[in-house]
């Protein structure tokens, strides 16, 4: 099973209106090493033709990608009330 | 004039035992959890030990959702072709049932319940956004547009604290301070996973294994727990060893974990059931900050309050001995009548004296240990290699088992000098 | 004058989660984890969107199981001023028929209602009868499927979303609407709010209060019954590779297999 697979066994409520996470796109062009993109554990950080792609409604919010960019482009806030990932065994 | 004696941020095992605890006191707590329900967010990576739940409820193991008591622990290492592991059995275990296996989103619905039927007003499906401050003291929470006031806030919101780091409460997380956690859940029948693991009458497995199969300095412990009808398969991954290689991605290590040829076995025919991640906490004694100030506490995971020794992990246990720290405060300060700091301080001299602080202080720098490439390289490779030499049948005369040592140790090629510092480091700190 | 807007909802199982119990063929319910019904977050939210420019109440109606109080408080903490939960075992089994005679009794309860909105359908049983039959025993105009409502000078004005277009539809009040899935966002509840409703409570009618008799509601008063329910087993895909060169073979087995027909 890829990563791709196993995400769609979760349980999300997705809030279109609200990006729990966002970055910075002027620090990521010119990353260089895209940490992100291996520390993820939900691979919602992909570089694609060499530029970096978040998306946050995969997030299972975990706070790995606030801890794995040591370059400051990480804004990490929660979800608003009982959006985003929703556990159904935990 | 605050609206609530006390609010505590977050509804899990630290959380709503510290708000059951003031409640069931007389005191009008608010418990807000940003799950909808509670344990929604949150992942076990670990096994409850029960001893302090039971001073909250003496009767827990009867009415607590548990999925299985531990009555076996296996810590071993994986090579890329081998399996080597102690699988400790015995009746003490099953006499005295200590440790079991639990999901959060039962277990912290549970407690959230708990919490509510002790008096506390329980909402969820709210996110707190911040602390409300007067004069430099908290004097409640703000969430949209509104403040709600107590006279005393309990931060538990996890290992991944928002709150705290963004109300300057407590430093910001660094590389050595949490690991990454990644768990698959996994769906078999109770009467197969009892044939897969020798288990009966509800017993339960618990096993840790150091991941030698891992390259480029990449560390990750992987574990194993028996669920009721599911099993829990995870790893545990450094981020500092994931940084430094930068090309391992960190869902595949979960998968490498599921896919081992003596792991894969135990997990075969299993429907996925949910993938989930979560920080753990791993930076011991030197990652816990100021515990209290005016007018909060932390409790919990958010203040690293999580311990593992590699034999041994604490988490939930140690988060409910905060939370019910962190009430007994409260309560001494509502009958009291003073809010004061030095009140409040009451609380760290609580933990001070707690097992979860003994024990972190005891094992002082143990991550150093757990996370050296002595145990995430050297024994795995070099059990490997002595197992064979005692066990593979060459047809040759047998030899010594020092004189197999001595050869495993050159095989593995890992410096002497460093060994013995590292190997007299490891005795010391376990 | 202050408008008195109903809205209907209802608390179904997340359907993210929901099985069919093999030997009863219903829905099992303690399975999944109940949340309130999507299509009526939308209708909330348009009664809100009325309530934002003009003075009103809302009240909202439910019927169904006491454990849908969550789902009321849900609605309060959002910006509604009054919860009705009508529950009574009674009610249980009830189809669509009895289910809107007994909302449309207790709507017909309240002191006075302008508005009565609905969501389209309910994610668990999909029929969309409930709002208009609450209309039809009410003796109401309805408006069904809108995407988007406005109230101004005593008249409901709606856009109901057609395959070929949008069309515009105004009626007087009373009427009743019912929007469609996905019509706007639905706003978040305030811990505020959610405090003062968790304190308050809901209120909770039974069949003595509506003053109906047992065999008008629930199972009794059902004219249909489900004969059969079952889970469709996902066929297993044969995972074959997308790619140019396949396609020919791919269309020329689909030709074999009868699937594809050339004229």
């Amino acid at each position: 099973m890829n990563i791709e697979e196993k995400l769609s066994v979760l349980n999300y409520k997705t809030d279109p209106t609200y990006a729990h996470i966002t970055v910075k796109p002027d620090l990521c062009e010119v990353c260089p090493d895209h940490f992100c993109t291996f520390a993820c554990p939900a691979s919602c950080y992909k570089l694609i033709d060499g530029k970096l792609n978040f998306k946050y409604e995969d997030c299972v919010e975990c706070g790995t990608c606030f801890v794995a960019c040591s370059h400051g482009s990480v804004n990490w806030t929660n979800p608003k009330g009982g959006q985003g990932i929703k556990y159904k065994l935990g | 004039m605050s609206e609530f004696d006390a609010i505590v941020v977050g509804a899990g095992p630290a959380g709503a035992s510290a708000a059951s605890r003031m409640a069931s006191s007389g005191l009008n707590v608010l418990l807000v959890e940003r799950g909808d329900p509670p344990g929604s967010k949150n992942v076990s990576g670990g096994i409850l030990w029960g001893q302090e739940l039971s001073k909250l409820y003496p009767d827990w193991e009867k009415s607590a959702p548990l999925e299985r008591f531990i009555s076996n622990k296996v810590t071993g290492f994986l090579t890329d072709d081998s399996y080597i592991g102690i699988d400790f059995r015995t009746k003490k275990f099953e006499k005295e049932k200590t440790g079991y296996s639990v999901l959060r989103t039962k277990l912290d619905g549970w407690l959230a319940k708990k919490a509510k039927d002790a008096g506390s007003t329980v909402i969820t499906g709210i996110t707190v956004d911040g602390l409300a401050w007067n004069d430099k003291r908290v004097v409640g929470i703000k969430q949209g547009n509104d403040i709600i006031t107590s006279d005393l806030v309990v931060l538990a919101e996890g290992a991944n604290p928002r709150i705290a780091i963004g109300e300057g409460l407590r430093p910001p997380i660094g590389d050595h301070d949490v690991a990454i956690g990644i768990k698959q859940v996994v769906k078999l029948s109770e009467q197969v996973i009892n044939e897969r693991f020798n288990l009966r009458n509800g017993a339960g497995m618990a096993a840790e294994f150091s991941l030698g199969f891992l390259k480029n300095g990449v560390k990750a412990g992987g574990f194993l727990y028996t669920n009721k009808d599911t099993i829990s398969a995870g790893v545990v991954i450094d981020i500092a060893g994931l940084r430094k290689d930068n090309s391992t991605y960190s869902f595949n290590i979960m998968d490498q974990f599921v896919s081992h040829p003596y792991i894969a076995p135990y997990l075969e025919g299993g429907q996925l059931q949910e993938y989930s991640a979560h920080l753990v906490c791993e930076g011991g004694i030197d990652y816990v900050p100021k515990l209290y100030g005016n007018g909060y506490m932390i409790t919990g995971d958010s203040a690293g309050l999580s311990f593992s020794n590699g034999m041994v992990i604490q988490g939930m246990n140690y988060a409910i001995a905060s939370g019910i720290a962190a009430a007994d405060t409260a309560i001494r300060c509502k009958n009291s009548g003073s809010y004061d700091l030095d009140q409040i301080a009451y609380y760290d001299n609580l933990m001070k004296d707690s097992q979860a602080i003994k024990d972190m202080k005891n094992f002082r720098g143990i991550s150093k240990v757990t996370w050296s490439p002595m145990v995430h390289e050297f024994i795995p490779k070099f059990a490997e290699s002595v197992l064979n030499g005692m066990f593979y049948e060459t047809g040759e005369p047998k030899k010594h088992l020092m004189e197999i040592a001595l050869g495993s140790l050159k095989e593995t090629g890992y410096d002497r000098k460093k060994l013995i510092i590292e190997g007299f480091r490891l005795m010391r700190k376990m | 004058m202050v408008l008195e807007i109903v809205v209907m909802v209802k608390q179904v199982p997340d359907s993210q989660e929901v099985v069919i119990d093999p030997v009863t063929m219903n829905l099992n319910r303690s399975m999944t984890r109940n949340v309130t019904n999507r299509a009526d977050e939308n209708a909330l939210e348009a009664a809100l969107q009325i309530k934002d420019k003009v003075p009103a109440n809302i009240t909202i109606v439910s019927m169904g199981p006491p454990q849908a109080e969550t789902t009321m408080i849900e609605c309060l903490a959002r910006g509604a001023d009054r919860a009705v939960l009508v529950s009574d075992r009674a009610f249980g089994g009830a189809d669509t028929y009895p289910t809107g005679l007994t909302v449309a009794s207790a709507i017909s309860k309240l002191d006075h209602f302008d508005i009565i909105i609905a969501g389209e359908e309910s994610s668990d049983s999909s029929t969309g009868h409930v709002g208009p039959g609450v209309a039809e025993f009410l003796g109401i105009d309805q408006i069904t499927y809108c995407s988007k409502i406005e109230f101004s000078d005593g008249r409901v004005t709606a856009e109901r979303e057609l395959e070929d277009g949008t069309e515009v539809v105004q009626c007087p009040t009373p009427v009743l609407v019912t929007m469609l899935l996905g019509s706007n966002f639905p706003r978040m509840q305030t811990l505020r709010r959610k405090i003062d409703a968790t304190k308050k409570g809901i209120e909770v009618w039974n069949l003595e209060k509506l003053g109906l008799q047992p065999e008008w509601v629930g199972v009794r008063g059902s004219p249909t019954i489900v004969r059969r329910m079952q889970s469709i087993k996902e066929r297993e895909r044969a995972k074959k590779p997308v790619t140019l060169e396949a396609i020919p073979d791919m269309v020329k087995e689909l030709y074999e297999k009868n699937i594809l027909k050339v004229k």
